[in-house]
């Protein structure tokens, strides 16, 4: 980069006789080629070791007798036909109850709360904003213990209030992303449905919620996914081992005396479908951004 | 207050009318209290409640099975001694501060190089390279830790690429290991997070600073660094909360082991509370986290809400 600098740099002589030194970035100099290359090279040698460690996921996961060792694989689709079975698959759907309970009680609870902040006349409204974005900075994971005292007292250890555990852990950050949403909604259009004597319950619904969708839609994928990774909170908090999510069956594999690994990796792949999924879809939403100009002009 | 009114006597009827319209705009409807209830009543009951709770845990005998698992009481001070005296505690806590140390280090500088080349690089590299980096962040930490366990152990993915296939890295530097496989997987976030940023400097800033012939790093530490600097503090203070709550990779991967050598404060928490029974000895732990986790939070509230 260095001899940019050092390069005789491009001119150009104007009309009145002045010298004008161009911008290296406007001479098709050699040095900006080399650049472009070196760039290229350092990003391609990134992404492969970014690529590394999750070649032994794929790979193993297609082979039949495969180890913690890399290796070619024996190919086969066997290891998924193995883990879509039996109490595996229960785990997994174990796991869509506990994400999809978790995601429906912070986004509801959420959305309301969102709305109240961002258009009501609340008591003590900025320390209340204060005290959601401090416990959306603080991984509420960490109160684990006390929670599983407060449950094992009430013979709570079960598949429901460890939903209801992890939608609090989300609901923070989801009430200060929903609420940036719904601050961009004009309020002339609440104001329309209100001369038509809508309700709050109607204004929410028919105006608020649909215009809002993008960033109720990010909070709704934002907790879902934290739900489904979760590992820590229903290790604790599941007494019962036939509610336990897929995070913990698959813990499980490893503590057996002799691993499939094939199968692991399979179980392991098809359980990051689902938030691949969801990653993509959201990048979508964002990309067609909002429409609330048109709402206004129609 | 009582100064404008004095001074407003003579035109009364308007000022009550401007007042009464200030009192309607002023009430607190009922219904805005009733749309904040279930949020704030499920922070209350499983955030504020079991952060007392736990305040008070750590000054008991609490355990987890025999006698004190029921009929457990107020110990003082006693688990206060036994933190200041306890060696591991210390030690987890300097394995703990390594961790997110690390951690942060690695992930701006990756997440900052990644973002600046992805927005110059060749469409089809960018595609495929931001991909990787984005899937491993989305990964869930334990197939990440499942997959970097497979990568860095004997005869794994990295020991066979280097030609050693019996060096067992994960062995020989867990920490390190460890370390990697956290930055490995929060990476992505912040590369996304500064490439938002860095799409947000004005062109035309770095154009002028191109005329004037600057070399890249003053370009750097001259434009880029002072208009990113919101958007640093925050990946790093985000950066170091998520890695102090980081469980489940680490269990993973190591357990804590080999000894102690990976035994970051969560971990030591729920070692002491389910695996060595105590449990008021492990929620006194998560007290420190939850202290520490404070500082963090009231920094990050501080740079959050001036911007």
């Amino acid at each position: 980069m260095k001899s940019n600098a050092n390069a005789a740099p491009a001119t150009m002589t104007l009309s009145d006789g002045t010298v004008v030194e161009l911008p290296p970035e406007n001479a098709p100099t050699q040095s900006n080629t080399v650049r472009k290359i070196t760039g290229n090279t350092i990003l391609a040698g990134l992404g492969l070791l970014f690529l590394v460690p999750m070649l032994w996921l794929i790979l193993a996961s297609i082979d039949t007798n495969a180890t913690w060792a890399i290796e070619w694989p024996h190919f086969s689709l066997r290891n998924f036909q193995a883990v879509l079975t039996g109490s595996l698959l229960h785990s997994l759907w174990n796991s869509v109850v506990l994400a999809f309970l978790s995601t429906l009680i912070a986004s509801v609870a959420g959305v309301f709360a969102a709305y109240s902040f961002s258009r009501r006349k609340i008591p003590f409204k900025g320390a209340l904003l204060l005290f959601i974005l401090f416990t959306s900075g603080v991984p509420l994971t960490i109160m684990v213990i006390p929670v599983y005292e407060i449950f094992a007292h009430y013979g709570w250890l079960s598949i429901l209030p460890t939903a209801v555990f992890l939608s609090v852990t989300s609901l923070p950050f989801e009430v200060y992303l929903m609420k940036n949403f719904i601050d961009a909604v004009p309020e002339d259009l609440e104001e329309a449905a209100r001369m038509e004597q809508a309700s709050t319950l109607q204004v929410l619904w028919r105006v608020i919620i649909p215009l809002a969708m993008p960033g109720i839609a990010a909070a709704a994928i934002f907790g879902f996914v934290n739900a489904w990774g979760s590992f820590v909170v229903p290790l604790i908090l599941i007494s019962n081992g036939s509610q336990q999510p897929a995070p913990i069956a698959l813990y499980t594999f490893l503590t057996l005396p002799k691993p499939e690994f094939g199968n692991i990796a399979a179980y392991s792949l098809v359980f990051c479908v689902p938030v691949f999924i969801l990653y993509a879809a959201s990048s979508r939403l964002f990309r067609e951004g909002f429409v609330l100009g048109g709402g206004v002009k129609g | 207050m009582m100064s404008t009114a004095v001074v407003d006597t003579t035109t009364g009827p308007r000022v009550a009318e401007l007042w009464k319209s200030r009192q309607d705009k002023e009430r607190t409807k009922w219904s805005s209290i009733l749309l904040l209830t279930p949020a704030l009543g499920l922070l209350v009951v499983l955030f504020l409640i079991p952060m007392g709770f736990a305040v008070y845990l750590g000054l008991t005998d609490l355990t987890l099975l025999g006698p004190t698992s029921i009929h457990w009481g107020f110990t003082g001070m006693q688990n206060l001694t036994r933190l200041k005296q306890d060696t591991e505690f210390w030690s987890s806590l300097w394995t703990t501060g390594f961790f997110i140390g690390g951690s942060i280090v690695g992930v701006v500088f990756l997440g900052y190089v990644l973002a600046s080349l992805l927005q110059r690089a060749t469409t089809w590299l960018r595609i495929v390279v931001g991909g990787i980096v984005v899937v491993s962040w989305m990964m869930p930490a334990v197939t990440a830790g499942m997959t970097w366990y497979a990568s860095t152990t004997g005869n794994g993915t990295f020991a066979t690429l280097l030609g050693t296939p019996n060096s067992n890295f994960l062995d020989a530097q867990p920490l390190l290991i460890v370390t990697l496989a956290n930055i490995w997987s929060m990476t992505g976030f912040c590369m996304l997070v500064m490439g938002a940023a860095l799409r947000n400097i004005p062109s035309e800033a770095i154009e002028a600073a191109m005329v004037e012939n600057a070399s890249t790093w003053q370009r750097f530490r001259l434009i880029v660094l002072p208009l990113m600097r919101g958007t640093i503090i925050a990946v790093v203070l985000l950066t170091a909360l998520l890695s102090l709550a980081n469980f489940s990779l680490i269990y993973i991967m190591t357990q804590g082991g080999p000894g102690t050598a990976t035994n970051i404060l969560p971990l030591y928490s729920y070692q002491q509370a389910f695996s060595f029974n105590n449990l008021a000895y492990g929620a006194l732990i998560g007290n420190v986290m939850v202290l520490i986790a404070t500082v963090f939070g009231v920094l990050y509230v501080r740079i959050a809400s001036r911007s």
